[in-house]
């Protein structure tokens, strides 16, 4: 049995939720053991898919991001457990045993990623994700999430297949400052980061500015690009930090410094030139 | 912006039913009708469901033995996955099936006595008392006929149409008509196009019939934009919700392959909809309705800077002149400048001037699926027929240039196109269902007595038939006019109807010599008057006032316009006996007398034609049963079959066929034994329709109309697209709201909804009314993982789930709102309570709320705690002679709910306030049954 790892582009996912409504299909009133027992019905998600609303009106676009357990090769959950009831499979499943558990909640707390591990207060478990290791046991070759997945956003292949090599060679990590320490087999693309972005017009000729040029310096970097049709410019994809824009149409030109994109999104509004 | 190329094909999985004893398919699209989609395994254990999943195509078949079609641009490439795609409710539609909001056995309102006191006037009131099977049909089969008796058989309306469940044999709407056209006929509601009135209404007075009025031919639309496009133009509509009901998410990866292969969408809309919020290269944030003041700045820049198709305007339109005319203000004295069009749009003018130029130079489309502010306001005529002005003036027909309904139309072909019609006996597909593949037209043509049993449920949803007609949006007017008044209208609002029917006069009750359509074989005819007389006749009966209303579809609250009114209307004398039949006791079922318990597709056996546009194949399946009935329901068919029993009438609904013989019959009967033999698809249950190996010859759209246009001329009186339509110049050469060409309608005398009317002081934001992404309209409200998304519900302080009202920041910081407050959204119609969801995604000055959550009326006419925001929507029609709805982009106020006025609700309306309630799913069918009679 080769070693699973989930691939999750965020950039094709469309935010449909079939995939943490499956994992309730399966999971809620359904009892899996050796590898699960029920979820609660309403208010956990051993998947959880994470929405985010970025920029202000009318530059404005939904992040999502399929989130799981991401089944650490260095689990932490596991090295807090004094029951011995959390084990990693041969194919780098981690698994809390539901018979296992005493409900101490140590792992809870240990799991360093939010909305992964979930405290069954009836039946008194620590709960997560299972990568529905009883499908892949009974012939499964995907999760009920990534075969809910009508774009393929999420797919659980092996380690070693070419689809995961393909995508894991310029793939990241969420919460990359700890993936050494977690060694987590959850791959990502397309996180999202921020954008500045703002509508070049005109106020006298009320006309947008097609055709100007925007530059963009902040965070050791600079970045270049021109306003399009619509007199829109648009920064994608750019680390959190502080920048200055300049920009040059023609014999008009300006400059915006101090764009404070540390923890938000920037539309920067229609600027007149 | 680029994604690679994760969107291909991956070969198929077929996971295996682990845990199940039994794996059945069923389609679990809700659109209902006779076709269906997104077929799904169901796995069940002990009975019951385990769990819904995607059918993998390729469980039973060989992929490549279907045939795929391919399609590319820019070397990208797409291909169909060996999957259906479900949408999410679908995937959880078991919870649907166990739902506590179903109704467990036969329910009677306590305070109704079919031999004594009736008390209308407590319809959505009083609760109900559980009683038989027997005691239900016995009572009702004596109210028909006693009513018969008394009044005639078109006293009795029957409502029974629109979208459901996918079931072909256990129609969840109609099966009333099998046995009431046995004993004389009914009144029939006529479902309006509601969902895209604008083009119904308007757009066939610009280009013909269409296909419901929407462009038509429209094959091939979806290879042609993935070819020619460069500008994708979507207005209103949102690819991200509304197919999911009818076809699944195939949508969603055609949107992503299409940005893939960098198509440029732009979407107009005052909501960053769902399909906005991830495919957008540009949101163009508009204030609801004002669209037409849009199209007609666009019309100005084009005749002003003349970047329009001059030639085609002159050799395939007419009317250019009065447009011309209009947006130059030699009409009314005022130019339609970009100017002019950024005060009524809110839309900067320099950004309509960019989107004008670029339009006239990107090769361009314009996109929808139905829905959204766009179409459905008040007046939609008007930017419904202007849109088709716009792309007349590219060229209509040209390669690219096309209106597109995306994916719900214009997908490749299957074989049954080119390998099955020859078997066709009679070759007319005339009505609107040629789009699809003619199957039942085969069926008709080999099994007449099977074919009037299977399509006659299903019938009044597209098609006025019955023998006294009441349009959907008067059946109020039509209840208040009385015994003694009459009302009129113009044209029935059937789906199929030719636009020539929009200039004729009807009435309710019905008289002697008024028209009637005869004329369903007689295609390419009434293109004007003077086709009526073929195809009309007159009537030789005069029709009665409605005593009884007999509902399958049991929604009109919350998904027609003026909800509160239609609550209240229902509770009149005249009104002696409301019969309602349905799975979950929710919105009108509530006024109703006696409610019969109906089921869901997981609970019957059925069989399903998938055959509509819209999904990586189409197929057709056997929908063996899943899980036993719950409680005392039957499916609806077995409902009318009891009421039949009671009228000796069971023979003439059944044809003494069992489900098993009809399902034979109708795989037969479509000739789909000719792909699959019937004994392996017994074995398999189901079969993958594979694809026409021809379909990349049928031309897109309306390219032959654009190559000739006078040998291939479009149903209009002239041929031409009619800028100025020729019939409406005839018949309401002065009609102020809906003019023979379109306009600018700031407000008339049905509707004054604008931020300019005296009423915008009281009510200052413009609200929209979406087609709803956690629901089909009234369906699935009461799935409790749905509701867990983040635009699901929002959860009050009093732990009761609230629809979300999306609010601006900035309009909720003027008034104290933060996300998770309850709110109230209110008009002079009334007050719906909602949950705060504080978004960028709506601009400046609109809510947003969608439309179809369940009533939970706390005070009958005046107050709503579910969300069910229609009703306080326009009751009024889509204009004076155009019967749609108006129920999106009206005017509201939007306050915080203080606790005073919680308190106060909660002491007065103590009942209501505190009906039974489930944390996860909500509403209870207990709620409204009184107990201790179990």
């Amino acid at each position: 049995m080769g070693k699973k790892v989930f691939l999750v582009d965020c950039r094709i996912c469309n935010g449909c939720y079939s995939c943490q409504i499956g994992c309730k299909d399966e999971h809620v009133g359904n009892d899996w053991t050796p590898i699960a027992k029920p979820q609660p019905e309403i208010g956990q998600f051993w998947f959880k898919l994470h929405e985010k609303v970025r920029g202000t009106v009318p530059k404005v676009k939904v992040a999502y991001r399929p989130g799981l357990c991401m089944h650490c090769d260095n689990p932490t959950c596991k090295e807090v457990c004094t029951a011995g009831a959390i084990y990693k499979r041969d194919d780098g499943l981690v698994i809390i045993d539901p018979e296992k558990c005493t409900g101490c909640r140590r792992c809870v707390e240990a799991c360093p990623y939010e909305d992964v591990i979930y405290f069954n207060e009836d039946l008194n478990i620590a709960q997560k994700c299972t990568g529905c290791a009883h499908l892949i046991d009974g012939g499964w070759k995907e999760t009920r999430c990534s075969d809910n997945c009508p774009t393929l956003c999420i797919r659980i292949v092996d380690e070693d297949s070419e689809e995961a090599k393909e995508f894991i060679k310029d793939a990241e990590f969420y919460k990359p400052e700890i993936a050494d320490k977690m060694k987590p087999r959850v791959y990502y693309k397309g996180l999202p980061k921020k954008f500045i972005a703002g509508t070049l017009f005109d106020p006298v000729e009320d006309e947008v500015i097609i055709g100007a040029e925007c530059k963009l310096t902040g965070e050791g970097k600079t970045y270049s690009v021109t306003s399009n049709h619509f007199g829109d410019f648009w920064f994608e994809n750019l680390p959190d930090g502080k920048y200055k824009l300049e920009i040059k149409a023609g014999n008009k030109s300006k400059v915006i410094d101090n764009i404070d994109a540390t923890e938000l999104d920037v539309n920067l509004g229609d600027i007149p030139l | 912006m680029s994604t690679e190329s994760k969107i291909k094909p991956i070969p198929g999985t077929a996971p295996p039913p682990v845990g199940a004893d039994k794996t059945v398919v069923k389609a679990i699209n809700l659109s209902g009708g006779i076709f269906g989609a997104c077929p799904a395994y169901v796995d069940v254990k002990d009975g019951k469901v385990v769990r819904i999943r995607p059918l993998h195509y390729d469980s039973k078949y060989d992929y490549e033995s279907f045939n795929p079609w391919e399609m590319e641009r820019n070397g990208v490439k797409l291909r169909p996955l060996s999957k259906s795609l479900p949408p999410p409710w679908g995937l959880a539609y078991k919870k649907r099936a166990y739902s506590p909001n179903r109704i467990p056995y036969p329910l009677k309102r306590v305070d109704w006595d079919p031999n004594g006191e009736r008390n209308p006037q407590n319809r959505g009131k009083s609760k109900f008392v559980r009683i038989s099977w027997d005691e239900a049909t016995d009572i009702i089969a004596s109210e028909i006929k006693r009513i018969h008796k008394q009044y005639g058989p078109l006293a009795i309306l029957v409502q029974c149409d629109g979208h459901s469940e996918s079931k072909l044999i256990h129609a969840p709407h109609g099966c009333s008509t099998l046995l009431l056209k046995q004993m004389g006929g009914f009144t029939q509601q006529v479902r309006n196009p509601d969902s895209w009135e604008g083009w119904y209404w308007g757009a066939k007075h610009v280009w013909g019939k269409g296909f419901i009025g929407n462009m038509a031919p429209a094959e091939n639309l979806v290879k042609d934009i993935t070819e020619n496009t460069e500008l994708l133009i979507v207005q209103g509509g949102d690819l991200e919700t509304t197919p999911w009901g009818f076809r699944g998410q195939f949508a969603s990866r055609l949107m992503f392959f299409w940005q893939e292969a960098g198509i440029e969408q732009v979407y107009i809309c005052p909501d960053l909809n769902y399909s906005a919020a991830i495919h957008a290269n540009k949101w163009i944030p508009i204030l609801p309705n004002t669209d037409a003041a849009l199209q007609l700045a666009i019309i100005y820049m084009w005749v002003t800077e003349g970047t329009y198709d001059k030639e085609y305007v002159a050799t395939h339109t007419v009317g250019m002149d009065k447009i011309e005319a209009y947006v130059l203000g030699k009409v009314d004295g005022v130019p339609k400048t970009p100017k002019w069009a950024s005060e009524k749009t809110g839309i900067p003018s320099y950004t309509i001037k960019a989107l004008a130029r670029h339009w006239a130079k990107k090769r361009t489309t314009v996109g929808h699926y139905f829905g959204g502010g766009y179409i459905r306001g008040p007046y939609s005529t008007e930017p419904a027929r202007l849109e088709v002005i716009l792309l007349g003036m590219q060229g209509l027909g040209k390669p690219r240039v096309h209106h597109a309904q995306i994916a719900y139309l214009g997908m490749p072909k299957n074989i049954t196109w080119d390998q099955l019609n020859y078997d066709i006996a009679s070759t007319d597909t005339a009505g609107g269902f040629q789009e699809y593949s003619g199957t039942f037209e085969t069926l008709k043509a080999k099994d007449p007595e099977l074919y009037e049993r299977i399509f006659t449920p299903h019938r009044s949803t597209p098609q006025a038939w019955g023998k006294q007609l009441i349009p959907k949006t008067l059946i109020e007017a039509a209840i208040k006019a009385g015994t003694d008044k009459s009302i009129e209208f113009w044209g029935t609002g059937g789906h199929e109807e030719e636009p020539i029917d929009q200039v004729i006069k009807y009435t309710y009750p019905c008289k002697k010599g008024d028209l009637r359509f005869t004329g369903s074989d007689k295609k390419d005819l009434a293109h004007d008057d003077t086709d009526i007389e073929k195809i009309y006749e007159k009537i030789d009966y005069d029709g009665v006032p409605i005593r009884m209303v007999w509902t399958d579809t049991p929604c009109r609250q919350t998904c027609w316009g003026d909800g509160f009114d239609i609550g209240m209307t229902i509770r009149s004398p005249q009104i002696e006996f409301v019969l309602a039949q349905h799975p979950w006791l929710e919105n009108d079922c509530l006024y109703a007398d006696i409610i019969l318990p109906t089921n869901t597709t997981l609970e019957v056996d059925d069989v399903m034609p998938c055959v509509r546009d819209g999904e990586h194949f189409q197929t057709m399946i056997n929908m063996r049963q899943a899980i036993p009935p719950i409680g005392e329901s039957k499916s609806d068919f077995e409902a009318v079959v009891e009421i039949a029993k009671k009228l000796g009438l069971e023979k003439e609904v059944t044809i003494g066929r069992t489900v098993q013989e009809y399902v034979e019959g109708v795989y037969k009967g479509m000739n789909f034994d000719k792909i699959v033999p019937w004994e392996e698809f017994k074995e398999k249950d189901y079969m993958v329709i594979p694809v026409s190996k021809n379909w990349k010859k049928l031309p897109a759209g309306l390219y032959e109309f654009y190559k000739d246009p006078e040998k291939n001329p479009l149903p209009t009186p002239t041929g031409k697209l009619e800028f100025c339509s020729t019939n409406l110049e005839k018949y309401f050469p002065n009609d102020e709201e809906r003019p023979p060409y379109p306009q600018w309608i700031e407000k008339g005398i049905t509707h004054d909804e604008r931020l300019s009317s005296p009423r915008a002081r009281t009510y200052p934001l413009l609200i929209i009314t979406n087609h709803p992404r956690w629901r089909v309209h009234a369906q699935a409200d009461d799935i409790p993982w749905t509701k867990e998304a983040m635009t699901g519900k929002i959860r009050g302080f009093d732990g009761y789930l609230y629809e979300p009202c999306w609010i601006n920041p900035k309009d909720a910081a003027a008034r104290g709102i933060k996300t998770g407050d309850i709110v109230k959204v209110f008009n002079e119609r009334g007050i719906v309570l909602c949950g705060a969801l504080v978004m960028e995604r709506i601009m400046p000055g609109v809510v947003s709320v969608d439309h179809g959550a369940r009533t939970d009326i706390i005070i009958p006419g005046k107050l709503d705690r579910g969300g069910a925001i229609n009703l306080i929507s326009p009751g009024g029609l889509t204009s004076r002679h155009a019967g749609g709805q108006a129920t999106t982009s009206f005017l509201v106020e939007v306050q915080k709910v203080t606790m005073e006025e919680y308190e106060k609700w909660k002491t007065e309306y103590p009942e209501a306030w505190n009906r039974e309630y489930d944390r996860a799913s909500g509403l209870k069918a207990t709620a409204w049954v009184v107990r201790g009679d179990e």
